[in-house]
């Protein structure tokens, strides 16, 4: 089957703008169907409200959207179907239970309220023994897991998350994970915002950078970390320390005896690390990987993450 | 594997759904249902102890209005004051507290037009506003053998008030930025002028000007209208009641749908 040509998401001169205040700056950007995007930008950056823009939460004051072709703003009965949002904030009616306020979405969406379809997407994320508990009483994990299947009662085309594992435990952020790369499997498109360099890392095929509504940059994560990531491997000698100028590739001896070379393949390090072996026996080996982080504070001038645990 | 899971939307135009409309009507008509003591019960009760004091007790000393004994009179003004508050307050504290505390997510990215929204909130709310004043009428006759003389003026003078307030109540959460501001309307808008329009008395009884000024007031039609309904007994006529009823349709239908698709409060 041929690629669907028609991008799942095309943004054109996007803008949102608060009185005088730009939160979004233009943004021009087409995603696949079928691709999983990360938006980094630090706090305040525009990622929420550019979002809101595109899942009829705010009005854009310029530019157009369109998923799969069709105009969110002239055609927005078409396209709210084809999207799912999991929302930044949690918040549920407290007067509803999980299964409840799964087949009232279902309505709300449009499509047909299926008991069977709720329950197995309670199943999904692990909340069927509280299908018929207060909202109210779940915990701040089980809320957003809810959250996430309440996007999905639709069986949507694209899916939003805005900091889908800020603030969540550790356990619940892998099976986040899990499900996203799942949905993605399944043929959903997934656009996720993030504080966690860590989730970009872990799932993105591309990664789109946002700093004061604009967007800096959009690249694939495989090649942004290749152009930007300084990967270096630190080796210890089992004895003294070889002369620098004698070694075949280029390094630096640290304060502590360590011989540092930097590489940016896979096969750069393992060249590295056989002609090494050769000229000193080697006590230790310790490879540092480039880190999204690094390379996002060196885009964005200051750091992301605000309230990593 | 999940089969169903794996199946996605179709990408298809979409026209109008009647499920999503459904499911939001249903979903209110739930909301109020499910606290039923304090959204139903709790007017009833009020409404009675009204009846109570200025039907029973006090209506013995008052004789008869155009020919209509007091305890008479008073049952549809009475009516009126709970159809008017429960339309009202089921559709501002709906929509108010869904845009404070969030779940208005909900309705934004769903496929729900304007109209769409507006028929079900609304819908919610009249329906509340006449199971209450039904309620109250069965409270009436209760103490005094139910009459109905016009089914037809009654039916038509329920229906439209419930819908006027029910549009205003939508108008004034679109438009409240804290609680108190809910407040306000029902508390010194409605309540005054629903009193000072003859729920208690017939503005014949009042002196000039206040006769005229009253007249000026669009509480009048309403309660005057469902008396003539109920009793067959008004101060003004019936037909000039039932325009005064249909225009204030009219501009609350405006304004509520002006806002809900403007919506600056709902869709920032
Ligand atoms: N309703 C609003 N009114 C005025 N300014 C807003 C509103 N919503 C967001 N902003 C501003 O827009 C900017 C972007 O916010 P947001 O999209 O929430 O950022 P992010 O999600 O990247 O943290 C911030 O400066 C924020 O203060
Ligand atoms: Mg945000």
């Amino acid at each position: 089957m041929p690629p669907d040509p028609t991008p799942a998401l095309s943004l054109r001169g996007l803008t949102k703008e608060f009185g005088t205040f730009r939160a979004v700056d233009k943004v021009d950007l087409d995603i696949p169907a079928g691709e999983i995007f990360a938006l980094l930008g630090p706090n305040g950056a525009g990622k929420t409200t550019l979002i809101s823009c595109i899942t009829g939460l705010s009005r854009p004051t310029g530019g157009t959207a369109h998923v799969f072709g069709h105009d969110t703003r002239h055609d927005f009965r078409t396209t709210r179907r084809l999207i799912g949002l999991v929302p930044q904030e949690i918040a549920f009616d407290p007067f509803f239970t999980p299964h409840e306020s799964l087949l009232i979405q279902m309505g709300l969406m449009g499509v047909k309220p299926d008991p069977d379809h709720a329950d197995e997407l309670l199943r999904r994320i692990a909340l069927d023994h509280k299908r018929d508990a207060y909202t109210r009483n779940l915990s701040g994990g089980m809320k957003r897991r809810l959250l996430v299947a309440k996007a999905l009662v639709h069986r949507p085309r694209i899916l939003f998350l805005d900091e889908p594992t800020a603030g969540v435990d550790v356990e619940l952020r892998r099976d986040l994970w899990g499900e996203v790369r799942r949905l993605r499997d399944a043929g959903t498109t997934i656009i996720l915002t993030t504080h966690y360099l860590e989730e970009a890392e872990e799932l993105a095929d591309r990664i789109g950078v946002i700093r004061d509504g604009r967007l800096i940059l959009v690249e694939k994560k495989r090649s942004l970390m290749e152009r930007l990531g300084r990967c270096s491997v630190r080796l210890r000698p089992e004895t003294t320390a070889p002369a620098l100028d004698s070694l075949p590739f280029p390094a630096a001896e640290l304060e502590d005896g360590q011989i540092e070379a930097t590489w940016s393949t896979p096969d750069d390090l393992q060249r590295i690390l056989q002609q090494a072996a050769q000229h000193f026996p080697i006590a230790s080996i310790e490879v540092l990987q480039a880190r999204l982080e690094d390379i996002f504070v060196s885009l964005v001038g200051h750091n992301a993450p605000q309230d990593r645990d | 594997m999940q089969p169903p899971t794996h199946t996605l939307q179709p990408i298809e135009r979409q026209p109008w759904s009647p499920i999503g409309l459904r499911a939001l009507f249903a979903k209110e008509v739930r909301r109020f249902a499910k606290v039923w003591l304090q959204t139903v019960f709790s007017p009833l009760i009020t409404t009675s102890l009204y009846f109570l004091v200025f039907g029973v007790a006090l209506g013995t000393r008052m004789g008869e209005i155009h020919g209509v004994p007091y305890i008479r009179f008073v049952i549809p003004g009475l009516m009126m004051l709970a159809m008017i508050s429960n339309a009202f307050l089921n559709c501002s504290s709906s929509l108010f507290q869904s845009r404070i505390n969030g779940t208005i997510t909900d309705i934004l990215v769903s496929p729900l037009g304007t109209a769409e929204l507006l028929g079900a909130f609304v819908g919610a709310g009249v329906l509340r506003g006449l199971i209450v004043g039904s309620l109250v009428w069965l409270v009436a006759a209760f103490f005094v053998s139910p009459d109905i003389h016009h089914a037809g003026w009654m039916l038509y003078f329920s229906v439209t008030v419930c819908l006027s307030f029910a549009m205003l109540g939508l108008a004034v959460a679109c438009l409240a930025q804290k609680y108190d501001h809910l407040a306000i309307v029902p508390s010194f808008v409605l309540t005054p002028m629903t009193f000072l329009g003859g729920v208690f008395y017939s503005i014949d009884m009042l002196p000039e000007p206040w006769r005229s000024v009253s007249l000026a007031n669009p509480m009048l039609y309403m309660v005057n209208g469902l008396r003539y309904g109920l009793v067959g007994s008004s101060d003004v006529p019936i037909l000039t009641a039932a325009l005064a009823v249909l225009l204030l349709v009219t501009a609350s239908t405006t304004a509520a749908a002006w806002l809900l698709a403007r919506g600056r409060n709902l869709r920032t």
